[in-house]
């Protein structure tokens, strides 16, 4: 998802604050030993030295990663290629690869690190640069009009749906699988959910959770504990663990000032942002409605009746609804990208719900004046959940209800199935995919400013990040919201269904009237379902819900 | 005598000798162009058999069509010349503007109609079916659709304004003031502006909330905490401003273009007999400016049903579809929704709309012009 929002963000992504001085190089070059590492997940595959190298890419002051930065990675991670494939196997074949051209990633990094890769094998590639906002279009438009013309894509899960449901993809052979180290993902991306029908198409190259990130400075400040305590609320002053706390808490900031600042508290999304704004209502509402043990929590699973009117999800709408005068000014025309780069990371509110990438441009970017004056957590809980088979709230025995959202499922590369006919081009498109996919590759990609995030078990390796510059309790704050949400045993996986972002679109507009205040959240949530119900007939419904039990692994 | 009966019956028989080969010629071209024709309708009714799968002649693409209709129309053209001879040769410089504009145009919108009669979603795993009616219940019952339509017309409503500011401001720059080219200049920058730009620079950055300098201006005037698009109607009023700022300078430029052209004697009569500037304005230069002052709306008015940019850049149609327009919301339910078969009926509809209303525009305009003049 990081791609998307650093396409919003428009600020150049530097490592010069992040990458400082010589000490950064030193802890490098201290660490290159694998002993320093001891104790830290590796993959099986992953090379502890050659890691510390890519790390130092293009290492401390030096500006960001160019164009022979990404060269430089992608040749020192042609091992595993070299290994699979002779040189100039590949002549003669020519490969078209679909992307995205966000804020010069994406697309830009792969040219670079699949240049070595056309050099050894002998193979070109053509290039289909795609801007976020054509991306959704241009994808549909070749399926529907049966025009599929490239033979590599790189996609977000929620469109597996449209392309491995119709099935256009090639399937990812046993000899990518081991060379990519399959079994280093982290484990929500394995199956189900990195597979389609029981079958592997995807090459992760990306992960995707919503954290919450919160100022210190703010849960900290002795003058906001003292109003804390004179006001008469109970517990201590700190960061809510609870959706019940966000309320309240956001409510008591209303007002406060910090050494002569306005300080606000949680910031919401309310505005439509073509599909996207709709995850963090989400983000908002799974503590309430995923029930553990229960996969399903937007749809029922049987019949694809929408639950986004049940107690639950009305209670969540309500939250926004009830919240929003207590947030900034024209709160309510601020999208999901406002929220992150226009106010949170610029020292505007106290709580933010968002992927990954606040973490790391916090402190990469020359925009980004919050600094190091935040940490992370996971989504908070709920006290009780809303058990959709019951049509009961419940006071759970475990205590308050997690359910850390994953929302989109993060980015992978997928080769069509036009290949399959061509051994020589099969081969070809998969040896690209795998290089991107490559475990180490991955470890630069989510360290560098790159459009992606960490995926990987062998990515929790602490010592590696302070090597590059991050300071170890901010990196472990990070990474443990990160892998605590990756490996919840009740997270909550979106429908992977045909056209699930018309889903959310239609949500968006619903709710765009709740929050202006021209209908309630029960009127609203009521019409959305409505208008889902009858999106799921017009898309076909038998198929949906076969399609959604596939994508759940049921 | 002799002669000269020979000689007109030479001239008779050229004459009748030009005439046969013009005749020729004539039919020739009509064969021509009736070949060309039938050629065309059959490439068409092989497509439309290949492509509804009656018949497995394999032709991916339409473009069979598209060369079919390219050499009817290099047929219709020689036809033209061999049928009506120095008249086609005049009709040559016509026809491939107006055979261009039926191909890009004309054919297309007839395709959409056709489009618009289906359920065409391109993420539908159940293909296309006919649902004309169904579309039309839809569109009857959308709100977002007839909510759009509304801030239309408060749209629509806002072009007077801009025209009064317009005028006051072409009035300004027609007048002998000091660094008259310098502000006929200025005031121009804002229609170079492309509006995305206009959304970022004014919308989303002069306007912002928190730090943007209206923000600042209106909190030293004493309003508390600014928002321009937290409430509907303020929201919709900002947006308002912003496209007058962008369009407010085209109409300057119609407007200034009639001042200059008015007759400079009329206004000078008017001083000597004693008008005050206020009778000359309102007697004399207003009357006068009536049929570029209708142009300028007309064309500005079929310029604001299409207002989308500014909107789907800074609100996204909120708060609450506010300041939705139609054709954002077209936007939306193409882009965002995959939704062919009705986006299409909605922009169908739209056009209708647009094509009656501006008719009667034109009508009433053109009525109220005899009448006042």
């Amino acid at each position: 998802m990081a791609s998307e929002l650093m396409w919003r963000l428009g600020t150049q992504m530097g490592r010069r604050d992040v990458l400082k001085g010589t000490a950064a190089l030193g802890a490098a070059a201290a660490l290159g030993g694998a002993g320093a590492l001891a104790g830290y997940p590796t993959s099986a595959k992953a090379d502890t030295a050659l890691r510390m190298e890519l790390m130092k890419i293009p290492g401390a002051g030096n500006g960001s990663p160019t164009d022979a930065d990404w060269q430089k990675v992608g040749s020192l991670c042609m091992g595993p290629t070299k290994q699979n494939v002779q040189p100039g196997e590949f002549k003669g074949v020519e490969l078209s690869f679909m992307g995205l051209n966000n804020q010069n990633l994406h697309n830009f990094l792969f040219r670079g690190f699949l240049k070595p890769w056309e050099q050894y094998t002998g193979a070109t590639i053509k290039w289909i640069d795609l801007a976020q906002g054509d991306y959704n279009a241009r994808l549909q438009q070749s399926i529907a009009t049966g025009t599929v013309d490239f033979d590599i894509c790189e996609m977000g899960a929620p469109f597996e749906g449209d392309v491995c449901g119709k099935g256009l993809t090639s399937e990812m052979p046993d000899w990518v699988k081991k060379q990519i180290d399959f079994d280093d993902y982290v484990n929500y991306l394995k199956p189900p959910v990195g597979t389609w029908n029981g079958k592997i198409y995807r090459v992760c190259i990306d992960s995707d959770t919503h954290t919450m990130n919160y100022r210190t400075d703010y849960y900290s400040d002795p003058g906001l504990a003292k109003a804390w305590k004179d006001e008469g609320h109970k517990g201590e002053w700190g960061v809510p663990k609870t959706w019940a706390k966000v309320q309240e808490v956001t409510k008591f900031m209303k007002g406060k000032k910090i050494d002569g600042k306005e300080v606000y508290g949680f910031l919401d999304q309310p505005k439509p942002w073509g599909g996207f704004a709709f995850y963090f209502l989400a983000s908002r509402a799974t503590a309430y409605v995923k029930y553990p043990g229960e996969k399903a929590w937007m749809f029922d699973v049987d019949t694809m009746k929408p639950r986004i009117n049940n107690p639950g999800w009305v209670r969540a709408i309500q939250d926004v609804v009830d919240l929003l005068p207590y947030e900034p000014a024209d709160q309510i025309n601020a999208d999901p990208g406002t929220t992150a780069f226009q106010q949170f990371l610029v020292g505007t509110g106290g709580m933010l719900e968002w992927w990954g990438d606040i973490g790391t441009v916090a402190v990469t970017s020359d925009t980004a004046t919050v600094g190091k004056q935040i940490l992370f957590d996971i989504l908070p809980a709920s006290d009780d959940v809303y058990n959709a088979k019951t049509g009961k709230w419940e006071v759970l025995p475990t205590g308050p209800n997690v359910a850390p959202n994953m929302a989109y499922l993060g980015w992978g590369i997928y080769v069509m199935k036009t290949v399959d006919a061509d051994s020589k081009k099969h081969k070809a498109a998969w040896s690209a995919a795998a290089l991107l996919g490559d475990s180490d590759l991955s470890m630069w990609t989510s360290a560098y400013p790159s459009g992606f995030q960490p995926y990987r078990q062998s990515h929790n390796n602490i010592p590696l990040w302070v090597a590059g510059g991050y300071e170890e309790a901010y990196i472990k704050s990070y990474m443990d919201s990160q892998t605590t949400s990756y490996n919840h045993p009740n997270n909550a996986i979106e429908p992977r269904i045909p056209g699930i972002f018309q889903y959310y679109s239609i949500a968006e507009d619903e709710l765009s009237k709740v929050y202006a205040g021209k209908l309630t959240a029960q009127q609203g949530a009521d019409n959305v379902a409505k208008l889902w119900e009858a999106l799921t007939d017009k898309l076909g419904r038998d198929k949906q819900i076969a399609f959604y039990k596939a994508s759940l692994g049921l | 005598m002799q002669n000269e009966i020979a000689s007109r019956a030479a001239a008779d028989a050229r004459h009748r000798a030009a005439d046969a080969a013009v005749a020729k010629r004539a039919v020739a071209g009509r064969r021509l162009i009736r070949a060309a024709s039938l050629g065309l309708g059959l490439v068409v009714l092989a497509q439309v058999l290949s492509a509804t799968d009656v018949l497995p002649l394999g032709l991916a693409t339409w473009r069979p069509t598209l060369f079919a209709y390219i050499v009817w129309s290099v047929a219709l053209g020689i036809s033209q010349v061999l049928i009506r001879g120095e008249q086609g040769k005049q009709a040559l410089f016509l026809l491939p503007a107006l055979l261009f504009t039926i191909a890009m145009v004309i054919f297309p919108t007839f395709f959409g109609l056709g489009i618009a009669t289906t359920d065409w979603n391109l993420s539908s795993l159940t293909g296309v079916h006919f649902d004309l009616f169904g579309n039309i219940a839809t569109l009857a019952g959308d709100a977002f659709f007839w909510n759009a339509l509304l801030n239309m017309g408060y749209y629509v409503l806002s072009v007077l304004v801009q025209y009064g500011i317009a005028f006051g401001l072409a009035l300004l720059l027609n007048a002998d003031i000091r660094g008259r080219k310098f502000f006929r200049v200025a005031f121009l920058l804002p229609f170079m502006l492309s509006p995305v730009a206009i959304s970022w620079m004014i919308g989303k950055s002069i306007m912002e909330a928190r730090y943007g300098p209206a923000a600042t201006l209106a909190r030293m005037l004493g309003w508390e905490s600014p928002a321009f698009y937290g409430v509907g109607w303020i929201a919709r009023a900002s947006i308002m401003t912003m496209d007058a700022w962008n369009w407010i300078p085209f109409i300057i430029i119609l407007l200034l273009a009639g001042l200059q052209a008015l007759p400079g004697d009329v206004a000078e009569a008017a001083r000597v007999d004693g008008a005050s500037p206020w009778q000359a304005f309102w007697k004399i230069t207003f009357p006068l400016m009536l049929p570029v002052s209708v142009t300028a709306i007309i064309l500005r008015i079929i310029f604001e049903l299409k207002l989308a940019d500014i909107v789907i850049n800074v609100t996204a149609g909120g708060p609450g579809g506010a300041t939705d327009t139609v054709s954002s919301f077209i936007y939306r339910e193409y882009r965002d929704r995959s939704s062919v078969g009705y986006g299409t009926m909605l922009a169908e509809f739209y056009l209708i709309l647009i094509i009656v209303f501006v008719t009667a525009l034109l009508a009433l305009a053109s009525r109220w012009m005899r009448r006042v003049s």
